[in-house]
């Protein structure tokens, strides 16, 4: 797995290469604390070249998404961890487990980013 | 299956060389490694092979790596503590048109009742962020099945089903009764109707042609080339009740050697169940 992290103006953004289960989840979980300690708390997530994830990555997800949206800035705005080009066979993956309905997923990045 | 005593990156081969590996032909092999997080990788490559072997199509061969996945994760995490961990043998074969996987570790009893099933539709909120690796194995594979044994610990089958289109049962004769001349017109709606039977799975056929006045040489050339696709698959066609005249070209043209030609369709039927 790789992780490749770009600090925007109001949005962190990090493109996911590869494979997250179990021995990498724990990565993509720490960088996500360490933005989160930065005390910023919006998140897109690149997943067009996530090639594969299991649920240790999942979970990772379902956290992070918990404990951005605790941070709100007014009633409207606030915190959030979304989600930029789904590849299909990740797609099948959110579909089977419920996280389509889970998320916030937009066609590309810049939509994503935007969103904010 | 035998175990080896101490925890060892090990391979068991026995494979049937030659043929591929799908269908009744049997391949099996194994692995034995040390259920720690490096054995995921290691892992990934080894079922993938063995899916791409048994001839799954792309979209199984992901199912049953996520599947696989998803219970050795729960081997590693689970059934033994993180700074001793123990064996774990991961064995597939295929046979009879099924990927069988089993995953066998040593460790803490593992009783699937005691994960609940997360429920998929609770928003955020509430939602559980455990419980889904059973969960997935469940809904990616066929047939799951988890036992326990105090003298071979805990075992987990998954059975993955491949796609198929053989008979069923695959030594049905199917007659095809012909009802007009067969010549340039008529050929070719023939040969649909045989090609048809063929993709349904029938591999033994026999044309009736109690009906037939007529064949031409184009309609000679249908039946070569409808006898042809059965045998490249293993079938064979059969030739029942020829008028006189029919047969005659059969005969004229030297036919009468290259197909099974059965005074009646019942003769043609008896034929098949004789050969085998």
């Amino acid at each position: 797995m790789e992780l490749n992290h770009r600090r925007l103006n109001r949005v962190d953004l990090i493109e996911v290469v590869g494979r997250v289960d179990a021995a990498t989840a724990p990565q993509l979980k720490q960088l996500i604390e360490s933005i989160f300690a930065d005390g910023r708390y919006r998140i897109v997530l690149d997943l067009s070249r996530l090639e594969y994830i299991s649920s240790p990555g999942l979970r990772v997800l379902i956290e992070a998404r918990k404990k951005a949206r605790e941070w709100k800035l007014t009633d409207l705005e606030g915190g959030d961890v979304r989600i930029a080009n789904l590849p299909p066979r990740i797609k099948e993956v959110f579909d089977l487990t419920g996280f389509s309905s889970l998320f916030e997923i937009y066609g590309d990045t810049v939509e994503a980013v935007g969103s904010f | 299956m035998a175990i080896p005593s101490k925890p060892s990156d090990h391979f068991n081969t026995t494979t049937t060389p030659g043929a591929p590996a799908s269908g009744s032909t049997i391949a099996m092999d194994s692995i034995t490694l040390t259920a720690d997080l490096d054995a995921l990788a290691k892992i990934s490559a080894f079922i993938t092979a063995a899916a791409e072997r048994c001839g799954l199509d792309e979209r199984a061969t992901w199912q049953v790596q996520l599947a696989v996945d998803e219970a050795v994760t729960n081997v590693i995490q689970h059934a033994y503590d993180p700074d001793q961990p123990g064996d774990l043998t991961l064995s597939w074969q295929c046979r009879d048109h099924r990927f069988i996987i089993t995953v066998r570790d040593h460790g803490r009893q593992f009783d699937p009742a005691a994960v609940p099933e997360p429920d998929i539709t609770s928003p955020l909120e509430e939602r559980q962020v455990g419980g889904l690796g059973i969960y997935l194995i469940t809904r990616l594979m066929d047939e799951v099945r988890f036992e326990f044994s105090p003298q071979g610990g805990n075992l987990l089958t998954m059975v993955k089903y491949l796609p198929h289109d053989q008979p069923d049962p695959p030594d049905e004769v199917v007659v095809i009764p012909i009802a007009d001349r067969i010549d340039a017109q008529t050929a070719p709606r023939l040969a649909k109707q045989a090609s048809e039977q063929i993709a349904k799975g029938a591999r033994q056929i026999v044309l009736d042609l109690s009906n037939v006045p007529f064949l031409s040489s184009s309609g000679l050339r249908a039946l070569l080339l409808i006898r042809k696709e059965l045998m490249t698959l293993g079938g064979e066609l059969r030739l029942a009740a020829l008028q006189p005249q029919v047969h005659e070209v059969f005969a004229i043209t030297g036919f009468t050697q290259v197909f099974n030609i059965h005074p009646s369709v019942a003769e043609a039927r008896a034929a098949f169940s004789q050969r085998r």
